[in-house]
């Protein structure tokens, strides 16, 4: 009896200083446990597709996996206070947009957060336009035939959305305001059931991003009839520019974010993670199969980039009111 | 479709999916088997593992390896000290208790198993064979459709709900109020918060269903306190014969078509199946006088009714998004938490993972019955283990699954307030399912509603008579199912009372 104490007091003796030495090295290093990254999106949809991708990639340079947590649900309202809410120790950071980040403040009455305080910029991993699409047996052949559509009947060109002032809404709020042309708005849980609400002809067109809908372009059942931003992206589809619109209209600038107050050292630990993954050929390869660019932007220029768009979104809502 | 399908094989088929399928069928069995413990409180409080392990195709299958087990396992204790372990095993005590008083309780157990076994598995190939067309069809359903069946299915459950139906109508009403609470889906304007954050996003089903379903029964475990050791479980008596499984085929094949079809109706559930599989045995038998005095082919006639159910509830859940019961309402909340939404598009957005889930359901029937046949003298005794040691690791799961799974502290005050009402529901004699049922309906009418309204635009009769036919055909057949279903209902309610009081008499 008094040996299998002694045998206890023994190893535990000897045990202690090592798992006290495990435990301070471990508090030294970082990450030295998962990174949860709260993706406030509904699944199969391009933020949620590029947010699988680079977290894949992104293990080899963090040293920890990455962890995706969906949590979608009021317009990204959900997972956004969830993120500010965590603790500012690099562990749970969140991946948003630039109307989540920018725009809703204006849009809804949030009063659980301000983006602004409350999180900083880590990265932006890369930017999506938008495209007008419409089905490919439709009637619609050129964004023209829409907008005239429009202009006939107003507030009976259905178009299908991913959400009150989401990625899809936006571009076509810019559209009805510098335009004159009002659609009737139809809501959807995300870009995946807005896309199936023009496919089964629900709708007479739709926005998405041409990455999520290169398999139905190549299956011949989607046209894309514009997509943003000043220079054509795909062949013999007009741009924004063309169609008169703004060039900053239609951009979703995809963002790694965490909440505001993370050591100095450990933001620059993400960030440089993020910097080593843009010469990594596989991550890159990946990307662009998807249909994916990787413009890449360090958190540090991206936080300038926030004030842009913070004033370019007041004038469109102040325009809106205005009316 | 058929791509997804062979892709699913190829994902079900991983060792670690279907470790955790027989760790769910033992945990399922031994919840069903404590009497007092239902499977839906077994599965409440195992649901946040589903997600802790994080992976779909291991936490979903282990959550059906305990709706199945539970289904089962209900069954030993109503055979042994006829006390149905689960509300779905209530007709298996007519005549399961019977043969235990004559020293047969092996061959009722072993009948139990086998009949449990084999409708469960044809009820799974059935389930994938169904689902592939329902799914086409409903792929074609928008908002206006999906609105009108789910006012459909308010109103079946309305109409099918146990106990007197303005309870039912009462608690569906509940249900339908709380989910309201929080933003509203279009404009996201607070309804309900008074003002707090933490409401802001609504109540979460987890917790809700947590509270609902395992704190009142383990309220109700600590006033009944150890039940007497009087009653006596054993595991007694000769092997079940190949002979009297044989005679007893037809009632099995006949209770897995019936309970089959109970299960692709959302609300009906396994109770009705049991009482109505047991029914049907006993009318189409030749000596009908044997039932309800120790007859095999009873036990047989209720337990795969019972469990036919389980597959194919996950039709109406999977391609519309409407659980059957509280069961599938728990299943629902755990595929969400996996980023997955059940409803018309999730079948071709994660056809793979769907399908996998569904093939791994049926191969898990052959663990089943191993599974089963090697446990059934271990939980013959489990039947009579004292309360008094289980209750406090059921809180224990209860309170740190609700935290574990979310992390929100907030979830904490959301278990325990539908405990509060769970508990006061059951003292009242109300039935909490309709309550869940409403909670998640209501939300999904409101939402698709709206979706209409801004479809429609003014026109909606227009609207409704020439471009949305589907619609408006399941609007004109809701009551008219609705009446039939009634009736039918009222006939089969009062046809129970006459057998209860045959009975007692």
């Amino acid at each position: 009896m008094i040996s299998i104490w002694r045998g206890v007091i023994l190893s535990t003796a000897l045990l202690l200083p090592a798992i006290a030495l495990s435990v301070v090295e471990a508090q030294e290093r970082f990450p030295n446990k998962p990174i949860t990254l709260i993706t406030p999106y509904a699944a199969g949809g391009s933020s949620d597709l590029t947010a699988r991708v680079f977290t894949t990639y992104l293990r080899k340079y963090l040293g920890q996996p990455m962890l995706i947590r969906l949590v979608p649900g009021q317009a990204g309202q959900k997972g956004t206070l969830e993120a500010t809410q965590a603790a500012p120790d690099g562990y749970t950071l969140v991946y948003t947009d630039n109307y989540r980040d920018q725009l809703h403040r204006f849009t809804f009455r949030i009063d659980k957060y301000d983006t602004n305080q409350d999180l900083v910029s880590v990265a932006r991993i890369n930017y999506g336009e938008i495209g007008v699409i419409v089905r490919a047996d439709g009637p619609y052949q050129t964004w023209a035939d829409i907008e005239n559509a429009a202009r006939a009947n107003p507030s009976q060109i259905k178009l299908s959305h991913s959400g009150l002032w989401a990625a899809l809404f936006v571009p076509a709020q810019h559209m009805m305001q510098i335009m004159g042309l009002q659609f009737r708005m139809v809501p959807y849980r995300g870009g995946g059931p807005a896309k199936a609400a023009l496919m089964a002809g629900d709708v007479d067109f739709s926005m998405a991003f041409p990455a999520t809908i290169a398999a139905d372009i190549e299956a011949g059942l989607v046209r894309v009839l514009a997509t943003a931003g000043p220079e054509r992206i795909m062949e013999g589809v007009p741009s924004f520019v063309e169609i008169g619109l703004p060039p900053t209209t239609g951009y979703m600038h995809r963002v790694v974010m965490g909440p505001r107050g993370i050591p100095e050292e450990r933001l620059a630990i993400l960030r440089r993670a993020i910097a080593e993954l843009q010469s990594d050929e596989a991550y890159l390869a990946t990307m662009r199969s998807l249909g994916e660019n990787t413009e890449y932007l360090d958190g540090l220029d991206y936080e300038k980039v926030r004030l842009e768009q913070q004033r370019e979104y007041r004038e469109l809502i102040e325009s809106i009111a205005g009316q | 479709m058929l791509e997804s399908l062979l892709a699913g094989v190829e994902v079900a088929l991983r060792v670690d999916t279907f470790v955790w399928i027989s760790g769910g069928l033992l945990l399922g069995m031994l919840m069903g088997a404590l009497p007092g413990f239902t499977t839906s409180m077994g599965m409440s409080v195992l649901v946040p593992i589903s997600f802790l392990v994080g992976d779909p195709l291991i936490g979903i299958p282990f959550l059906i390896g305990v709706y199945k087990g539970g289904i089962y396992g209900g069954s030993v204790p109503a055979i042994l000290i006829s006390m149905p372990g689960t509300g779905a095993s209530i007709a298996t005590v007519f005549d399961g208790h019977e043969l235990t008083k004559q020293g047969k309780s092996r061959k009722a157990l072993e009948m139990s198993l086998f009949a449990s076994a084999i409708s469960d598995f044809f009820s799974d190939i059935f389930t994938l064979v169904m689902i592939i067309p329902v799914a086409a069809v409903v792929l074609g359903f928008g908002p206006p459709e999906i609105a009108a069946v789910m006012f459909l299915s308010l109103v079946v459950i309305a109409v099918t709900a146990t106990g007197p139906v303005i309870k039912g109508l009462i608690m569906l009403g509940l249900g339908v109020w709380v989910g309201f609470v929080g933003a509203d889906p279009f404009s996201a304007m607070a309804r309900y918060t008074f003002g707090t954050a933490e409401l802001y996003d609504g109540f979460h089903l987890i917790p809700m269903l947590i509270g609902l379903f395992a704190l009142p029964e383990i309220f109700n475990a600590v006033k009944e306190g150890d039940t007497p050791g009087a009653r006596v479980a054993s595991f007694v008596g000769e092997r079940l014969r190949m002979a009297e499984f044989r005679k007893s085929i037809r009632t099995i094949v006949r209770s897995t078509v019936l309970g089959s079809s109970i299960g692709i109706v959302p609300g009906l559930g396994q109770p009705i199946a049991a009482m109505m599989g047991y029914i049907a045995a006993k009318n189409s038998s030749s000596h009908p006088e044997t039932y309800g005095k120790g007859e095999l082919d009873g036990v047989a006639g209720a337990e795969a009714a019972n469990n036919a159910v389980n597959g194919p509830t996950m039709v109406p859940l999977l391609t519309l998004g409407i659980p059957g019961d509280a069961v599938t309402a728990l299943l629902l909340g755990a595929f969400m938490m996996q980023g997955l939404r059940p409803g018309p598009t999730l079948l071709s957005s994660s056809g793979d993972i769907v399908f996998g889930i569904l093939i791994a359901m049926v191969l898990a029937n052959a663990l089943f019955v191993v599974i089963g046949y090697l446990t059934i003298p271990f939980f013959a005794r489990v039947v009579t283990i004292k309360k008094s040691l289980l209750i406090p690791v059921t809180i224990m799961l209860a309170f740190a699954g609700t935290y574990l799974a979310r992390a929100n502290p907030f979830d904490i005050v959301t278990l325990i307030g539908f405990g509060l009402i769970g508990i006061a529901a059951r003292e009242a004699k109300f039935d909490v399912a309709p309550m869940v049922m409403g909670f998640i309906l209501g939300r999904e009418l409101e939402y698709t509603f709206g979706q209409t309204l801004a479809l429609a635009g003014d026109n909606w009769v227009r609207f409704a008579l020439t471009e949305r036919l589907g619609m408006t055909a399941v609007l004109v057949a809701t009551p008219i199912i609705g009446i039939l279903l009634g009736r039918r209902m009222h006939r089969f309610r009062v046809r129970a009372l006459e057998r209860e009081r045959i009975e007692a008499a």
